[in-house]
């Protein structure tokens, strides 16, 4: 054991240097030791029905800025007057705010610079108030190797109409984990949508780490949807969490079409009374693929309403679990949680399941949930195809009608578009193994 | 010309308890493009279970008997292979499906029938189903949304006659294309399949009632009772079997059925 604590110490070395000479902030660079220091004792997250202890998550435990080509983003779609956030690799390539919401106080930036520039926000909330960086494992290794990411802050009362994007790519030319972060604030009354494109471009094996803390303040309006398309050799762990405030509507729909094993871990706390949030998820599994997804929400406060819908489709070999958890604490009476978990199995040799789990520790509450594991609808596979629609091209499009409840959700048609091609993509590089 | 050949037809569907009933028992009927047939008949008799079996669905079990089109036997063909020959089913209850816009839905159809490097041009497509809305009196707005999701009874069955004229097929099975319409919905879907007749398509309308007939008329009229084609005739048979009911033409035959709807 002496030896890890002695390499323990020499990765602590390592990245105090690194942070110090990538220009951190004192607090920040003292914060990533703490991390490493609790890693030591911290374990893997539990989650139930689903083992990832032997995947390669912490295996770069080297903190290391460099430069990526930022011609790795020349083929996002060129839209005018997109408010956008680009970022490859450790570099941030485009970052589009209007000037209108600039003088509104809106800030959209890398999160190292939120960081240097808005200490004020960043240190109080920065893996404090949402997500613990104690937590686990992963939450610590978080803290310490962060290397890129975004900060998003909308102040009081501003609604902004247009949705705001972020397109994080993952620089996999290099062999170096993505330790991503995305953080948002959404001050009192304020009223937006952001939208997250996950990527990979470059074929190296790596772990990405991307996780998302959002504070929803009181009476705020927040939508996020999230396309995540890793590549085939990302091991991934998608973290997101957000904390509600008191009448705060927050929503997640979100949808998972990685290529790798996947970690999905989304909750929704909601502690103010009143709050809402709907938590809609689906995913895709394909080849020996493997993705285990926590979809969480905490009732805490009085009237909350906290709702799950997760759609998964598993092709081939691969597994997909889904586990729906609602959480009402004591004393959250009128609060209301309804959960359905559905998955749809179009291979005899995949595993899946879809796992309601309520925790209710309060008596004046209405919750109920719903789950299923089946097949393809028949009536709707012979409606297609008695217009001569083929059996494959029939079954894409009624498994897009299942998942249809969270493409609906997405608040842009080219997004909408855009994840419905990463479905059609998958399915059909699926369908063909077969 | 195409040709539609139903011989001595026999099919039986598992029922609950697993037990086999047969619904058709021994089906004939010829029919050719440039014919619109009326298959009239009291409920229960298996009139929707013989357009059913035609299209292919895997229900209904084929014990006898035979399906022809075009001189060749579509009994082994997947359903989608039929359509693809040119049977086309107007469904009683068509299949909502959200996530696939109306549009994308027409579109995909009419290019399972073309070759892969000849798929219709975005252009021609749009321009024949502005025609085709015309005629049947649909805004733009119905094809931008989800495939038959939250449409009205009403709105189903006109989207049922808007693929009928979208995809052009020799034969096109109507089942109940009637129900649930009132008599400008009504008017609105005869006029749809009104506009295909001509000698490259034929018509098979599944009615419980003569009122649509009075609006498509047909060539044939066949009546079914009990899994058989008990009478054929011309559209007066139609009328007359308004007037009469299928009790009178049942003693008129001679025939041993009940008549009563307890039987679906």
């Amino acid at each position: 054991m002496k030896s890890a604590v002695q390499d323990y110490e020499a990765i602590k070395t390592a990245v105090e240097s690194a942070a110090n000479e990538h220009g951190e902030p004192h607090w920040f660079v003292e914060r990533r030791l703490a991390a490493i220091d609790a890693m030591q004792d911290l374990a893997l997250p539990e989650m139930q029905r689903y083992d990832f202890h032997r995947w390669p998550l912490m295996d770069d435990m080297e903190l290391k800025f460099r430069r990526s080509d930022k011609h790795l983003a020349d083929d996002l779609p060129q839209v005018d007057n997109q408010i956008r956030f680009v970022q490859v690799g450790q570099t941030t390539v485009a970052v589009n705010l209007p000037d209108e919401l600039a003088d509104q106080g809106v800030i959209l930036t890398d999160i190292f610079s939120a960081f240097r520039e808005h200490p004020r926000l960043t240190e109080k909330y920065f893996m404090d108030k949402v997500t613990k960086y104690n937590e686990n494992k992963l939450t610590a290794y978080q803290q310490a190797f962060l290397n890129s990411g975004v900060f998003l802050y909308v102040p009081k009362g501003v609604e902004i109409k247009q949705p705001i994007e972020a397109y994080l790519i993952q620089d996999s030319t290099v062999k170096q984990a993505m330790v991503s972060h995305v953080l948002i604030i959404a001050e009192e009354n304020s009223q937006f949508s952001f939208i997250q494109h996950l990527n990979t471009k470059g074929d190296e094996t790596n772990a990405a780490h991307c996780m998302v803390e959002v504070l929803s303040r009181a009476n705020s309006h927040v939508h996020f949807s999230s396309v995540d398309e890793l590549g085939k050799n990302t091991y991934s762990v998608l973290h997101r969490r957000a904390n509600l405030s008191r009448d705060a509507r927050f929503d997640w729909a979100i949808g998972i079409v990685n290529d790798q094993n996947t970690l999905g871990d989304i909750t929704s706390e909601l502690i103010g009374e009143g709050a809402h949030s709907e938590s809609k998820v689906i995913a895709i599994t394909t080849g020996n693929q493997s993705n285990g997804i926590n979809n969480r929400v905490v009732n805490r406060g009085k009237h909350t309403t906290a709702n799950i819908s997760q759609r998964g489709v598993l092709l081939e070999k691969s597994e997909l679990i889904f586990n729906g958890i609602g959480d009402i604490i004591h004393g959250a009476s009128g609060a209301n949680a309804e959960q359905e978990n559905r998955v749809l199995m179009m291979s005899d040799q995949a595993h899946g399941d879809a796992n309601p789990i309520l925790l209710i520790d309060e008596d004046d509450v209405i919750a109920g949930h719903a789950a299923s594991v089946g097949q393809v609808d028949q009536n709707q596979l012979y409606y297609l195809m008695s217009r001569g629609i083929d059996k494959e091209l029939a079954q894409r499009l009624v498994i897009r009608g299942f998942l249809g409840a969270v493409l609906e959700e997405i608040p842009l048609p080219e997004v909408r578009q855009e994840m419905i091609d990463v479905i059609e993509r998958k399915l059909e590089d699926g369908q063909h193994f077969k | 010309m195409a040709t539609l050949e139903i011989k001595d037809l026999h099919v039986t569907v598992k029922e609950d308890k697993g037990q086999t009933r047969e619904i058709l028992k021994g089906v004939n009927l010829t029919m050719n493009t440039g014919e619109i047939h009326a298959i009239m008949g009291p409920n229960g008799t298996g009139k929707s279970t013989l357009a059913q079996t035609i299209m292919g669905n895997s229900t209904y079990h084929v014990t006898q008997g035979d399906i022809i089109l075009n001189g060749e036997s579509i009994l082994d063909m997947p359903v989608d292979e039929r359509a693809r020959k040119g049977l086309f089913l107007g469904m009683q209850y068509p299949a909502e499906i959200k996530g696939v816009t109306n549009a994308e839905f027409l579109r995909a159809a009419i290019n399972a029938r073309r070759p892969e490097d000849d798929k219709i041009s975005v252009m021609a497509f749009l321009k024949e189903l502005d025609k085709n809305l015309d005629l049947l009196d649909m805004s733009k707005e119905m094809t931008e949304r989800y495939l038959n999701e939250d449409f009205s009874g009403g709105e189903k069955k006109r989207n049922e006659i808007l693929q009928l004229l979208m995809i052009k097929p020799s034969f096109a099975l109507l089942d109940e294309i009637d129900s649930g319409l009132d008599i400008d919905a009504l008017q609105v879907v005869a006029k749809g399949v009104n506009s295909m007749r001509g000698d490259d398509f034929g018509s098979l309308i599944i009615t419980h009632y003569q009122r649509l007939l009075n609006y498509i008329v047909p060539d044939v009229v066949h009546v079914m009772m009990d899994g058989r084609i008990v009478k054929s005739g011309d559209a007066e048979l139609a009328k007359k079997l308004e007037s009469e009911g299928y009790a009178g033409l049942r003693d008129e035959l001679g025939l041993k059925v009940n008549l009563v709807d307890d039987n679906r």
